[in-house]
C-alpha cells in the first residue's frame, strides 16, 4: 500500500517542490523577526537566537516527515460514502490509513525533506545535525505516529458530523498552535504550559524539535531526553487506544448505500 | 456596469444560500477562518510579553500592521480571492467551459462563480482587530484617514492582484492548490515592519512585488512614521495589477479542455 501511495502522489511531485519554495521563504522570515527580537537580548524562555533558528529549521524539516492527511481522507470517505468499500476489506481502515502515509512521506523524505534540508546547510549555512542522533529518530517516529493517531481521532469525527470540514480545520489549527508550529510552547503563559504539557499536541511536533536541539523544557519542568521520549512513547499508546475507541462507538454510526 | 453589480449581488445571495444549507459548518469555517487569521498577532503579542519585541515599535504599532493586512485581506478573500479556489477546481474538473460560453466578460464570470461565503469570518475578524487596533493609537486627523484610505485601497488591489496570478497558474498547472501555501509565504513578509528586513528585501517587497503597501503603508501612516520607499511602491501597485491581469488572460489562452 505504501508503495502504491508513493507511485500515486509521485505523479504530483511537481506540486511538492512548491515546499522547496515555500519552507525556505517562511523559515527566512523568522530568521529576519527573531534576530530583530534577540537584539536586545542573548536569551529568551531559555532560547538562545542560534537555538531559536535551529527550533524554526527543524519545524520546518520535520513537516516534511510527519505531516498527515488522514483526517481530510476519512472525512472525505465518510461523505461520499465510498468508506463502504473499506467496511468489506480484509484489513483494518487505519492499517490502510497508515501505509499510504507511510508510502506519501517516503516521497516527502525525497522531494521535500533532502532538497530543503540541503538549502538550509548550504543557503543558510545551518548544520541540522540532531544532539543526539538516535533520540532525535526515536522521537521523530513517534512523532509521526502521534501525527497519525491524532488526525486519524480527528477524521473519526466525520461518523458524527455530516459535514465536519470547519471543525476539522478547527481542531487542526489549534493543533498547530500548540504543537509548537508557530511559536515554542515555552512562550506561552506558564498556566496555559501545565494545560499543554497534558494534551497530546506537544508530542507530535514540540518533544521531537526539542529532543532534535538536545534540551526539553516546558511548563517549568526540565527531562532528560529518554525520560521524554519515555513520556512520549507513552502517550503515543495512550492515542492508539483512543483512537480504537473512538472507532469502535464512531463505525456504529456510519450509513452506506453502495457506491 | 449597473448589470454588472445585479449580478453580482445575485452570485452572492446564491452563494449565501448554497452555503447556508449546512449552517453549523458554515458558522465553524467563518469562525475559524477568524481564529486562524488571529495567530500571527497572538504570536507577535506572546512575543511581546515575554519582555521582547521588535527595536523602535511597541506592540500596538506591529499589531495595526497586522490589523491592516487583515482587514484588507478580509475585504479581498470573500468577494474576489475565490476565484483562485473555483477557477483550480474547474479547470481540473473540466467545467470550466461552462464560464466560457456565458455572454459576459470571462474574468466577471470566473470573479462572480468564485464568492466565497465563509470567508466572511476572515471579514468579521479584520473589522473587529482594525477597530480594537485603531483605538490603541492616537487620531492620526482627517487628511491621514482620507491618505489611508487610498492606501487601504492599494492594499486590496495588491491582494486581488495575488489572486488574479495564483487564479491564472492554474491554468497551466492543472490541480495545484498549493498556490495558496506560495502567496502565504510570501505576504508573511507584509505582516511586520520593514525595518527588520534587510535592504535586499525591503528592495524586493517594495519596488517588485508592493508587499510593503498590504499593511506596513498605511499602518505607518496613521501612526506617523516615516514613509520611505511609498512613491515606488505605489507605481509597483500599478504594474502589479496590470501584469496580474495581463498574465490572467495569458494564462488562459492557454486553456485545453476535453469538454465538460
Amino acid at each position: 500500500m505504501a508503495f502504491v501511495t508513493y507511485k500515486e502522489w509521485a505523479a504530483y511531485r511537481s506540486h511538492m517542490l512548491i515546499s522547496l519554495f515555500v519552507g525556505p521563504v517562511q523559515f527566512l522570515v523568522q530568521v529576519f523577526i527573531w534576530r530583530a527580537v534577540y537584539t536586545n537580548q542573548t536569551v529568551l524562555n531559555g532560547l538562545t537566537l542560534e537555538q531559536m533558528i535551529t527550533y524554526y529549521a527543524v519545524v520546518t524539516i520535520i513537516h516534511y516527515l510527519v505531516m498527515d492527511f488522514a483526517a481530510w481522507n476519512l472525512h472525505m470517505l465518510i461523505r461520499t460514502g465510498r468508506f463502504v468499500t473499506y467496511m468489506i476489506r480484509p484489513l483494518s481502515h487505519r492499517f490502510f490509513a497508515l501505509s499510504q502515509k507511510v508510502g506519501h512521506r517516503a516521497l516527502g523524505f525525497v522531494w521535500e525533506f533532502i532538497p530543503v534540508y540541503c538549502m538550509f546547510f548550504f543557503l543558510f549555512q545551518l548544520t541540522l545535525i540532531p544532539a543526539h542522533a538516535g533520540w532525535a529518530l526515536c522521537s521523530i517516529l513517534l512523532g509521526f505516529m502521534m501525527h497519525f493517531f491524532l488526525n486519524y481521532c480527528i477524521g473519526i469525527m466525520g461518523f458524527w458530523l455530516i459535514r465536519a470540514e470547519g471543525v476539522r480545520r478547527m481542531i487542526m489549527i489549534f493543533s498547530m498552535l500548540f504543537e509548537g508550529v508557530f511559536i515554542p510552547l515555552v512562550f506561552f503563559p506558564l498556566a496555559v504550559q501545565k494545560v499543554l504539557f497534558f494534551l497530546p499536541f506537544q508530542f507530535a511536533t514540540y518533544v521531537p524539535i526539542r529532543v532534535f536541539i538536545g534540551s526539553y523544557e516546558l511548563a517549568g519542568m526540565s527531562f532528560e531526553l529518554p525520560h521524554i521520549i519515555a513520556i512520549q512513547a507513552a502517550a503515543v499508546v495512550v492515542m492508539f487506544f483512543v483512537s480504537q475507541l473512538l472507532w469502535r462507538l464512531g463505525v456504529k454510526k456510519f450509513t452506506g448505500v453502495g457506491t | 456596469m449597473k448589470s454588472q453589480v445585479k449580478i453580482y449581488l445575485t452570485a452572492f445571495k446564491n452563494a449565501l444560500a448554497t452555503r447556508m444549507a449546512y449552517r453549523i459548518d458554515l458558522f465553524v469555517s467563518a469562525f475559524i477562518m477568524l481564529v486562524f487569521e488571529l495567530i500571527i498577532p497572538l504570536v507577535t503579542y506572546l512575543i511581546y510579553s515575554s519582555g521582547a519585541g521588535f527595536p523602535g515599535w511597541k506592540f500596538h504599532e506591529v499589531f495595526l500592521i497586522q490589523a491592516v493586512f487583515l482587514l484588507s485581506k478580509g475585504i479581498t478573500f470573500p468577494f474576489f480571492a475565490g476565484i483562485v479556489w473555483n477557477t483550480i477546481t474547474q479547470i481540473r474538473e473540466g467545467t470550466y467551459d461552462l464560464l466560457l460560453i456565458k455572454p459576459r466578460n470571462i474574468l466577471f464570470m470566473t470573479l462572480l462563480t468564485g464568492i466565497d461565503i465563509e470567508d466572511l469570518g476572515k471579514l468579521l475578524g479584520g473589522i473587529a482587530v482594525f477597530i480594537f487596533a485603531v483605538s490603541q493609537v492616537p487620531d492620526p486627523g482627517a487628511l491621514n484617514w482620507v491618505a489611508f484610505i487610498l492606501l487601504f485601497v492599494c492594499s486590496v488591489i495588491v491582494f486581488m492582484s495575488f489572486a488574479f496570478i495564483m487564479a491564472a497558474s492554474g491554468f497551466k498547472w492543472v490541480g495545484n492548490f498549493r498556490v495558496y501555501e506560495i502567496f502565504e509565504a510570501l505576504t508573511s513578509f507584509a505582516m511586520y515592519p520593514m525595518s527588520i528586513f534587510s535592504k535586499g528585501v525591503q528592495i524586493l517587497i517594495t519596488a517588485c512585488i508592493p508587499l510593503a503597501l498590504m499593511g506596513f503603508f498605511p499602518a505607518s501612516l496613521i501612526l506617523g512614521k516615516p514613509l520611505d520607499w511609498l512613491l515606488i511602491s505605489l507605481v509597483s501597485c500599478v504594474f502589479f495589477l496590470v501584469f496580474s491581469i495581463f498574465f490572467w488572460y495569458r494564462m488562459l489562452r492557454s486553456y485545453t479542455s476535453a469538454g465538460g
